[in-house]
């Protein structure tokens, strides 16, 4: 293959990142501030950067759970539990760390499931998600109550001058870096997910693998509660989307379902087309239900474009 | 020792349906014995023929290793192409033909991006469900649409001494596939696949080429179990939840049915009759939908563990 062929068409080894989702997002960048006056626009960037930090947040979870050769399905409905959960009548001390507990629990259930009793992963985090479901429409049946002012300032407010969105961002990537790209657990995850015999070289397959899956859920509360903050209210529904949107970011950021490959920059850029697909498709007034045709054939598209060894799950 | 040891064994055979079946049975007995007549019974089971239908298809695409989580968005579809008005000058016959066309079209999309691209089966056929559900939502424009013909309502109150039109259809449809699984050829192959794919592909099974089938049956099922939902409700509706799909997988499961192991009809079959009396269990202890969610999530998590449990042990 060629030198051009080769920046283009093959994905790195270990990132499994493609040029293309890059080419892409920048296309879509410059075709829509094109197409749209208000785009680059100080508010629409804000837009942008509020409606990309709670996918990003649940993103860094789902890769770090992908990465170990597993998937997590219940991640909306911890953001939604979260939510109804900081919307119940008591003070901020009190609910936040109630809301991250459950997330743990959440999570160390999805993972005694897969490693203890070794439930295929999507069969765990499916029932554990009708559960946490169940429990968010059980907390807050509809839409509705008020989040402290504590969290609503917590996310729509600035601090020196950078408006929080922004700062959330951040502090989420830079979180996600250490973990994933920085630490001795990230490199035990790439080494799980990478072959069978990592049990092996001495590392403890089980308790990562858990580890794995309560961070998943604790980076869905996380965006549970940026949510919550910026809607002012609980929402039994709201994370509804998430589980898909998080695999299709991840997925498009070159991150294999295998496992074992990926990297949090792709996730990034994942999650960033997503963010600016939907905002592009908001801003020209393109119908809520087309743009779930779009997600859902992007995702497709993505998918088809990455072979795997194994057929099936 | 040894006999304890077997007899544990032996029971662990057992699908967990039968036993569930048999416990809700019971606890329906104490608490409404009045209920426990066949007519009550089988308006209970016609209830869930949508749901037996896809578990059919469920069962055959989860023993070969894969999911099917379209089973929504195909229902969605037909259910839009009958209610809809669109199809309203034509008679019975076409529009069904057609609706098992759009099942087997979708299932054979699932299937090639599945068996030949292989593509994660999760992923394929949840992009492919909201795909279907956002063109749905588009095409009815947020408006519900209209009636649904008479005869298929017609059809759906028919019964044969007591026992409803769909559930003998439905009885029927079992019978049809566990004797095909259990004769044909193809029914062979799926088991291999089942119990080891690697060694399947060695022994000369076309393992790609049995996925694309159980997919492509998948697919009809859920188009035929989307015939049974629309005369059910007469009218057309744009909201089915997505608890059918979940369900289909907890039947499927809960009859001793997963991934990698020989596909089964008889007991995911109990599985769903199980989700027949759990509903009506729920209902009449005045369980919420909250609660039927919780317990349905139980249920499947339970019945995964107690099979992990069982593959750890042999």
């Amino acid at each position: 293959m060629s030198k051009v062929g080769q920046i283009f068409f093959r994905a790195n080894s270990r990132h499994g990142l493609w040029t293309i989702p890059l080419l892409v997002a920048i296309c879509c960048c410059a075709g829509l501030a094109a197409a749209t006056a208000d785009f680059v626009s100080r508010q629409n960037v804000l837009n942008l950067f509020a409606q990309a930090a709670p996918l990003i947040l649940v993103s860094i979870g789902q890769m770090i759970v992908i990465l170990v050769k597993g998937l997590d399905l219940s991640v909306g409905s911890v953001v939604s539990l979260t939510t109804g959960i900081l919307s119940l009548n008591a003070p901020v001390y009190v609910t936040v760390p109630a809301a991250m507990l459950m997330a743990a629990v959440v999570g160390l259930l999805n993972g005694v499931a897969v490693t203890r009793f070794r439930v295929h992963p999507i069969i765990a985090t499916l029932s554990i998600m009708g559960i946490t479901q169940g429990a968010a429409m059980f907390v807050r049946p509809s839409a509705g109550g008020t989040v402290a002012s504590e969290i609503v300032a917590l996310v729509s407010g600035q601090l020196f001058g950078i408006y929080m969105p922004v700062i959330w961002t951040i502090v989420a990537i830079l979180f996600g870096w250490k973990i994933v790209h920085a630490s001795r657990f990230g490199l035990h995850l790439f080494a799980i997910g990478g072959g069978e015999t990592a049990g092996t070289f001495g590392i403890a397959e089980r308790r990562n693998v858990l580890a794995a899956y309560v961070l998943s859920s604790c980076f869905a509360a996380a965006a549970g509660i940026f949510l919550a903050g910026r809607i002012a209210s609980g929402d039994p529904n709201i994370g509804t989307q998430y589980a898909v949107d998080s695999i299709t970011a991840v997925a498009l950021g070159g991150t294999q379902l295998a496992g074992g490959i990926g990297s949090l920059h792709g996730t990034l850029i994942g999650c960033g087309l997503l963010s600016l697909i939907a905002n592009g498709m908001n801003l020209l007034n393109v119908s809520a239900f087309i743009q779930t045709v779009v997600k859902g054939a992007i995702l497709l598209l993505v998918i088809a474009l990455q072979p795997r060894k194994n057929i099936g799950l | 020792m040894t006999s304890r040891s077997s007899l544990f064994r032996a029971a662990l055979r057992i699908p967990p349906s039968c036993i569930v079946f048999v416990v809700l049975l019971v606890t329906l007995w104490v608490l409404r014995p009045n209920m426990m007549n066949p007519a009550i019974l089988g308006t209970f089971a016609r209830q869930v023929v949508p749901l037996g239908i896809v578990v059919l298809g469920q069962l055959l695409v989860i023993s070969s290793r894969s999911i099917d989580l379209s089973a929504g968005g195909i229902i969605l579809l037909v259910n839009y192409l009958i209610s809809s008005g669109l199809l309203y000058s034509w008679p019975l016959l076409p529009i069904v033909l057609l609706c098992l066309g759009v099942g087997l079209a979708v299932g054979l999309v699932n299937g090639l991006l599945v068996g030949k691209r292989r593509a994660s089966a999760v992923i394929v056929t949840l992009a492919i469900n909201i795909v279907l559900i956002g063109l749905v939502e588009y095409l009815a424009n947020g408006k519900p649409p209209g009636d649904v013909p008479a005869e298929f309502h017609a059809l759906y109150n028919l019964r044969f001494w007591t026992i409803p039109a769909p559930v003998m259809f439905w009885i029927a449809l079992a019978g049809i596939m566990s004797a095909f699984l259990g004769v044909s050829v193809f029914g062979r192959f799926v088991w291999s696949i089942g119990s080891n794919p690697t060694s399947a592909h060695f022994s000369g099974v076309p393992v790609e080429r049995t996925v694309v089938i159980a997919h492509v049956i998948s697919g009809l099922m859920s188009a035929v179990a989307a015939l049974v939902q629309t005369s059910s409700i007469a009218v057309g509706s744009v909201r089915f939840g997505p608890e059918l799909v979940m369900n289909s997988i907890a039947a499927t499961i809960l009859g001793g049915v997963v991934f990698g192991r020989p596909a089964e009809v008889w007991g995911p079959f109990v599985g769903v009759l199980c989700f027949a009396l759990l509903f009506v269990v729920m209902t009449t202890m005045g369980v919420q939908e909250p609660g039927k969610l919780i317990v349905q999530g139980l249920i499947i998590l339970l019945a995964a563990i107690f099979y992990g449990l069982r593959s750890k042990s042999n």
